[in-house]
């Protein structure tokens, strides 16, 4: 359509507003945001990398968990990890060593500077480690419970580890940097707002209204060469309305019936890529019978068909979940081989039955009752208002009720589900597990004695209680092996526990839902090359914006 | 004096009533902010327990007894002290509210008063004419589009106006790069950002002031003092105006007072469909959220101009109506 057209109808509009307002008229230019997207030029980029709601406030302290996404394009790690593969890129460090299990040694990369041209140092590394330290609230990656000290010694920085300690070298790498002479300025880091940010990163903030912001290119840059988009656009409202109309180059965002919305408003350049995040499980209560029971564990995954579940959750657009925990395909390299069917458990109706009888559940009729006769009945707790995973627990309280349990579906407020999660009070409830891609993180959040409180205590891990020595004993040696093939035998040992003992029932993947244009750039990542998950926030996005290209033609 | 008084008097002690309420229901709710923070991280994939442990330390949960965080609290409501938001932090809770009002009053609040003067025109003219297309026309309409809730109707219009036909911004309270000023410009952008949630409002909210308008009118009708104007010759119009509309029109400004007080509440589905950035949309946030500070000081705000708006009603109808002050 051409521009008069458009503001002809835009003028007929506003007559029609003001005449309904019944206030005085007047004819204004208004812009439409759509305007300001990329179509023209290539070099500016529109985005829905974060949500304004429905505006935003002006909040660029990296450390802050109400923090703009766009935050940690302007802070930067000193080494990138791709949760989804575990693959790592050195960032502000060009990479780093254990010469020990208690000792990490950072290599600082030369030639960085802050946007406001002072050259970023291990100092300036040292001093944010210590003002994490300073403020525990500001700790988002948990560095200080592996911590013992940080120095610095000529361009390296030498991290002291509390324990022998080998996978908190990964925690580590990811904490942000600030520049010291800005932040040591500050008075309250914890309610600083940063509202005029200086970083590292490609780009540094340019205008900012509560409705929209422009970040701009940061020319010296450290590795400016790779970055093409020269501004990047976020307007606050991006509701999937707002998605669909405005022409956007990269958005985060479910949408149903991705086909005849996003790709259908572009088919020749919109695509998408909704890869594999952390598993949906069915979290047991193993404090308590018949959950504590692994027999009784068995039965009900067998008993439920995934695949089925992750359709109706998730609109067909992920597949049911390895019983592993691992994310597949993404972390095939890590898998153990020698488990059946790559930890994919399917139904097998008969063999369920068989688990439920060794737990000392037999059908009589349509029921399974114990052996005083009284039918198995389960409860399932899942939020409330979080519709893909309540569409998941009817599938599956159809298929477990088709079995003969009876199955009651409870769904606490948001809040108030967390609270029973964590605090132990469910038989059975819905949760994420893993999601790091780092083996020692996830396996010890799901089943480390770590975390492992007592019924009514409020625990960050290990929700269903589980309890096994051989797990525990496999999670100390991983902690403290340093040789990687040695780290990979006990990862394998790991999944083989997961897969047989089941401290979850991994159901389906979460998604991850990233809507790309190639309108204006190329080089989103794909299943074809998934060198970043299509996230918006913290610091894989650097991946993605350090590697796309302008689009030919 | 002494009614006005005794209404003083009530108002006072509703009003603190409505305080502790306020103190108190939100604290019934639940699970904690940080559970409630925990719960959003959540939603987009594992919160590993040091981000757990990191937002507990922010939010931190409610120190003190409860009878010293009631104490802390009245103190800071007579300052208008409401902290900072957890869904916000570090933003200030007054802010927030400071930034979110005017949208709120300026859109829902010159509804409401053009949705009460436009319908209760109507209604006098379709009781003055009734029985003839002028009344059947707008009673039928009125309560036809009154019983349309209220977000269906913003719905099919965010989907018609704004999407299909894209006549319309489909969110915000102005446009993406417009910075706030005093100009003819960004008057006309707000305006025609406001259109969409207007008409919604106007139009199911008319119909209400159409039929109540109408239907007392025709009552009053009937009365003999109006029989007695008409025989005496009197000018239609200054019979329909002067004697039967103004008798009529009590029952209508008494809702009318009551709408207005409740404006500052915003209107919270139109606004979430259209993401208009009004107070209706701060209350949500704030409630899903388990926002305590926000959530309180947005009940307090809505629960004081009802209130207020309650006892200038009576007021004013102990001024036109001499036997409700006995």
């Amino acid at each position: 359509m051409t521009r008069t057209a458009r503001s002809g109808r835009r003028l007929a509009a506003i007559a029609a507003t003001v005449a309904v307002l019944a206030t005085a008229a007047c004819s204004a230019p208004v812009q439409n945001k759509g305007d300001d997207s990329a179509a023209g030029g290539a070099t500016s980029m529109l985005i829905a990398a974060d949500n304004g709601s429905p505006t935003f406030d002006r909040n660029f302290n990296p450390y802050s968990s109400g923090k703009r996404n766009t935050t940690t394009y302007m802070y930067e790690p000193l080494v990138i990890i791709n949760e989804m593969s575990g693959e790592e890129t050195p960032w502000l460090a060009t990479g780093y060593e254990q010469p020990d299990a208690k000792t990490v040694v950072f290599t600082i990369r030369d030639g960085v500077k802050w946007s406001d041209g002072e050259p970023l140092t291990a100092e300036d590394v040292k001093y944010s480690f210590d003002l994490v330290k300073k403020h525990p609230e500001m700790d988002l990656k948990g560095a200080w419970s592996h911590l013992k000290s940080v120095e610095v010694d000529g361009k390296t920085v030498v991290a002291h580890l509390q324990d022998e300690d080998v996978p908190a070298a990964k925690i580590l790498a990811q904490q942000l940097i600030v520049p010291e002479h800005i932040w040591s300025e500050v008075k309250d880091p914890v309610t600083f707002t940063n509202e005029e940010p200086v970083g590292s990163g490609p780009y540094t903030l340019d205008e900012f209204t509560p409705n929209q912001y422009t970040l701009t290119k940061n020319e010296t840059y450290w590795q400016a060469d790779k970055v093409a988009v020269e501004e990047l656009v976020q307007p606050a409202a991006n509701s999937e309305l707002d998605i669909v109309n405005n022409g956007y180059d990269w958005a985060y965002a479910f949408m149903s019936d991705v086909d005849d919305t996003w790709v259908k408003a572009d088919p020749e350049n919109n695509t998408y890529w909704f890869p594999a995040g952390a598993a949906i499980s069915l979290i047991p209560n193993m404090t308590k019978a018949p959950y504590d029971n692994v027999d009784f564990r068995e039965g009900i995954a067998l008993a439920l068909d995934k695949q089925v579940i992750a359709d109706k959750a998730e609109q067909g657009y992920v597949d049911r979940a390895s019983q592993t925990g691992l994310m597949l395909p993404n972390q095939e390299a890590i898998l153990d081989t020698s488990i059946p069917n790559q930890g994919y458990v399917d139904q097998d109706t008969d063999a369920a039955l068989a688990s439920f009888e060794k737990a000392g559940y037999t059908k009589k009729g349509e029921k399974l009752v114990d052996s005083s006769g009284k039918p198995l009945k389960i409860t399932i707790t899942t939020p409330n208002g979080w519709s893909d995973w309540l569409q998941g627990v009817e599938q599956v309280k159809s298929q477990l009720t088709a079995i003969g349990i009876d199955v009651t579906v409870v769904q606490p407020q948001a809040a108030a589900y967390q609270k029973e999660l964590r605090t132990g009070d469910f038989d059975m409830i819905m949760g994420t597990v893993g999601g790091t891609g780092q083996p020692f993180q996830d396996y010890n959040g799901l089943m480390g004695s770590e975390f492992r409180l007592d019924i009514g205590k409020t625990a960050s891990g290990n929700f269903g209680r589980f309890e096994s020595a051989e797990a525990d004993d496999l999670l100390a040696e991983l902690k403290v092996t340093t040789d990687e093939a040695k780290q990979l035998e006990i990862t394998h040992q790991l999944e083989q526990i997961t897969y047989e003992q089941l401290p979850m029932i991994a159901l389906f993947y979460g998604g991850s839902w990233g809507l790309f244009s190639n309108k204006n750039f190329t080089g989103w990542p794909s299943a074809d090359d998934p060198y970043a998950s299509p996230k918006t926030w913290d610091s894989t996005p650097l991946l993605i914006l350090t590697h796309l290209k302008p689009a030919q033609g | 004096m002494r009614y006005a008084l005794r209404k003083l008097g009530l108002l006072v002690l509703t009003l603190w009533a409505a305080v502790t309420l306020n103190f108190v229901i939100p604290r019934l709710m639940p699970g904690s902010p940080a559970d409630a923070a925990i719960a959003k991280l959540a939603q987009n994939g594992p919160v590993t327990p040091s981000v757990q442990a990191a937002i507990e330390a922010q939010l931190g949960v409610p120190g003190g007894s409860i009878w010293d965080q009631y104490v802390t609290y009245l103190n800071n409501v007579i300052h208008l002290d409401f902290g900072v938001s957890y869904t916000f932090f570090p933003q200030q809770v007054s802010e927030l509210v400071a930034g979110a009002l005017p949208w709120t009053l300026i859109m829902v609040g010159a509804v409401t008063v053009i949705a009460f003067v436009l319908g209760t025109l109507i209604g006098i003219g379709a009781a003055w004419k009734r029985g003839t297309w002028m009344d059947s026309l707008p009673t039928v309409a009125g309560s036809f589009l009154s019983a349309f809730p209220y977000f269906w109707t913003a719905l099919l219009i965010v989907f018609f106006l704004g999407y299909v036909l894209g006549w319309f911004p489909t969110s915000g309270a102005y446009s993406a790069t417009a910075v706030p000023n005093l100009s003819w410009e960004f008057l006309g952008d707000v305006l025609y950002h406001a259109a969409l949630p207007a008409i919604t409002i106007l139009i199911t909210s008319l119909g209400g002031w159409i039929l109540g308008m109408r239907n007392t009118m025709i009552n009053t009708l009937g009365d003999d003092y109006v029989t007695f104007a008409e025989a005496n010759g009197l000018r239609g119009r200054t019979v329909a105006i002067r004697y039967a509309a103004r008798n009529a029109i009590l029952p209508n400004l008494t809702g009318f007072g009551m709408a207005l007080g409740g404006v500052v509440g915003g209107s919270l589905l139109v606004e979430q469909v259209f993401a208009y950035p009004g107070v209706g949309y701060l209350l949500f946030n704030a409630v899903t959220n388990q926002d305590f500070p926000l959530m309180q000081a947005l009940f307090l705000m809505i629960t004081v101009s009802v209130l207020l708006a309650n006892f200038l009603v009576e007021i004013l109808y102990g001024v036109l109506d001499p036997r409700t002050r006995r």
